[in-house]
């Protein structure tokens, strides 16, 4: 009987979710209106291994090009950036008696087009919550030197979706000058430590800038270049995947070039200094993004493998500092296109997924996946 | 009878990992470069490196006997060949240029567009196109063989007759020798501060700053061992697609391998269809943001140097990496 409300409560999950998302995909696309009102038939995400006790579960289907995501505190609602409809979404995880939703709720944010072929439309990239309601938003759609940092008070946020205009706070942008070339953008992802907000960006790519954004009661102050990676690693930049270590470093997964495999490196730098503390190689592609379990304090990647997705996912990373610092890394999931990652306080792990778009699908194939049983 | 086992058993393993009496060959890195990595299944040895020597500078590997390794990529030539293209047997003239084979050992890919993971893949890719040496591996095999001093190398190293598997692994170990470091910008990296001239030193902060070439020529060998679309031939009727011809990804359209900068100096001409004869050139060339095409690498803009900045940027390049212990390397006797 438990079992059977189970499969129903997930079912009835994915035809409201579907639903819900075909109402408002119609607002963005004409050829909505040909889509068939039936829900799709989502495909799981790939399963681990039958022993394993990682469970996946598909929350949220039909997304565009999904970038980012956050966990709200209290409320355990998550935020998703809608990047290739340039939109922030937010998942209501379903509880006792209650049912799913999915819901626009911050619109109007600038586009651009990220890559050559394949190309991805772009909008707010990484999210991450400073307070209790204010939320951080990476933004991508802007040229590099105009992109900016946003903040919005999802308290206010009621009914109807926001603009950008009713941002609380905006910070950046960060214009060329001597020590970036070109100005900063496409702010991939964001890492707050309750002081500041450290923001992996791409612009000068001689340089490959963290940046950092400081939190004062609440208001950001100046959004900064903070750490150069390239000169101190020499070899590989664009830092993308971001996230705070347990002991206070910052860590960066430095993805390097999208045409040349498993040359990211995982760095781990000096939270006050800057300073490179640790170098680690790993035969990933391109991480994208970097988490610790909230319980067991285990480091995990997404890998994007831009040049060959079918070895893209989640790995565990297990990193052993001392006179000769080692990692090693497990796969724990295969994924398609996985672009950002946020843990829940009870260790859920909530993942999006850019996924491919096949010949005749009626739904974009971007995903939110729920992920338990992680150690 | 145990002890005669154990004897046969050496003897057989030393067989199948070639460790016939060859000592490891003393490979010196130059400072400034990283370690080497080498594949664990073709370890450099004193011998196969100077059968690899041999095999790289025997144009019998050639159809017609005219053309061998070092005739495309020349070590008195910056390991490159001094002209546009590269030729190949009976006058036949290819579609891009010769890139030098200094510090090739470090490469991720090899050939402009990557279409080879190792050293090893590359070194059998010339001998077969029809265009360079024009052989079979069969037929290079067979006429080798009859070479009794190529037999008896092979046999010492490799403990067999000629294969191209050995072939492949000797030009492979003599090719991860090749390596150029020790350059005034190494000594000046070094703490050095005379090692480069007030001009090199202005073209240096250029390259590492406004010029925006570390950008894509990164790293102790300078280069990310990525693929970039510069815009180089895209004015052609049929443009050369480069890397896109291997992957297939859109993206990769008219992207081609970043080379390594050491002794640029001696690499001329530049691009990988040799269309700039000179560095100043090729700094014009970036000056001007590249050739715009729909496929231009988004690190290729406008760079608004100075003519004095151009001539100090190009300082750097010929002063700062090139080195006094040049890996100049002279033709062996050949087996007969």
């Amino acid at each position: 009987m438990r079992r059977c409300t189970r499969i129903l409560l997930s079912w009835a999950c994915l035809l409201a979710l579907t639903t819900s998302l075909q109402a408002q995909d119609q607002k963005k696309e004409k050829s909505a209106s040909e889509q068939q009102k039936k829900p799709a038939a989502a495909k799981p995400a790939e399963k681990p291994a039958a022993d394993s006790k990682v469970k996946t579960r598909d929350l949220v289907i039909n997304l565009y090009n999904p970038c980012g995501v956050a966990v709200q505190p209290d409320t355990g609602h998550v935020y998703i950036s809608g990047s290739g409809y340039q939109r922030i979404l937010r998942f209501t995880p379903p509880k006792e008696n209650q049912m799913p939703t999915i819901a626009e709720v911050i619109n109007g944010f600038p586009k651009d087009v990220y890559g050559k072929g394949p190309k991805y439309e772009i909008g707010p990239l990484g999210l991450v919550f400073v307070s209790k309601n204010l939320l951080a938003v990476g933004g991508g759609g802007n040229p590099d030197g105009k992109e900016v940092l946003w903040f919005f008070d999802v308290s206010q946020i009621k009914d109807q979706p926001i603009d950008t205009k009713a941002a609380k706070h905006v910070a950046g942008p960060i214009p060329k000058s001597e020590k970036t070339n070109r100005g900063e953008g496409n702010f991939y992802a964001l890492a707050y430590d309750g002081k500041a907000i450290y923001i992996t960006t791409n612009g000068d790519d001689t340089k490959g800038w963290i940046a950092r954004c400081p939190i004062n009661n609440g208001t950001p102050g100046k959004l900064e270049l903070f750490i150069a990676t390239k000169p101190q690693v020499e070899t590989t930049d664009a830092p993308v995947g971001i996230t705070l270590s347990p002991d206070g470093k910052l860590v960066v997964g430095q993805a390097g070039e999208i045409n040349v495999p498993e040359d990211s490196l995982l760095c781990f730098y000096n939270i006050q200094t800057g300073k490179l503390e640790l170098k680690l190689e790993t035969p990933l592609y391109d991480i994208v993004a970097l988490a610790y379990h909230p319980k067991s304090k285990t480091l995990y990647a997404l890998d994007f493998a831009w040049m060959a997705p079918d070895k893209g996912g989640l790995f565990r990373l297990d990193v052993t500092t001392g006179q000769q610092p080692s990692l090693k890394v497990t796969k724990v999931l295969s994924l398609d296109k996985p672009t950002a990652m946020a843990f829940a306080p009870d260790g859920t792990l909530y993942i999006t997924l850019i996924g491919t778009a096949k010949e005749g699908d009626k739904y974009k194939p971007g995903k939110l996946i729920e992920v338990t049983g992680l150690e | 009878m145990r002890k005669v086992w154990a004897l046969g058993m050496c003897l057989v393993m030393g067989m199948q990992v070639g460790l016939w009496a060859d000592e490891p060959y003393k490979l010196q890195i130059p400072p400034g470069l990283p370690p080497l990595k080498v594949p664990q299944d073709n370890p450099l040895t004193a011998k196969k490196v100077e059968l690899g020597r041999q095999l790289y500078f025997d144009p019998r590997l050639s159809r017609d006997n005219t053309i061998s390794c070092a005739s495309c990529h020349d070590p008195t030539k910056g390991w490159s060949n001094g002209e546009r293209f590269a030729t190949g047997v009976r006058g036949q003239v290819g579609g891009r240029s010769a890139p030098t084979i200094i510090n090739a050992a470090y490469n991720r890919f090899q050939f402009w567009d990557g279409r080879a993971g190792s050293l090893e893949e590359q070194a059998l890719g010339p001998i077969q196109n029809p265009i360079e040496m024009d052989m079979t591996l069969e037929e290079v095999v067979a006429k080798l063989n009859k070479i009794e001093g190529y037999r008896r190398q092979f046999r010492e190293v490799f403990g067999t007759d000629v294969t191209a598997d050995g072939i492949a692994k000797a030009i492979a170990a003599f090719e991860r020798t090749i390596l150029s470091g020790g350059a005034p910008y190494d000594r000046y990296k070094a703490g050095d501060k005379n090692a480069l001239s007030p001009a090199a030193v202005r073209g240096m902060k250029l390259f590492f700053g406004k010029a925006n070439c570390a950008a894509c020529h990164s790293g102790p060998n300078f280069t990310d061992n990525g693929f970039h679309n510069l815009g180089v031939g895209w004015n052609n009727k049929d443009p050369d697609l480069g890397r896109y011809l291997v992957t297939k990804q859109e993206g990769d359209k008219g992207a081609f391998k970043t080379p390594t900068l050491r002794e640029i100096a001696r690499t001329a001409p530049y691009m990988h269809d040799g269309s700039h004869k000179t560095l100043e050139d090729v700094v014009r060339f970036y000056n001007k943001g590249g050739n715009p095409n729909p496929y231009l690498d988004e690190e290729i803009f406008p760079l608004d140097l100075t003519d004095q900045e151009i001539q100090d940027l190009v300082t750097f390049l010929k002063e700062g990496l090139s080195s006094p212990n040049y890996p100049m390397v002279k033709p062996p006797q050949l087996p007969k």
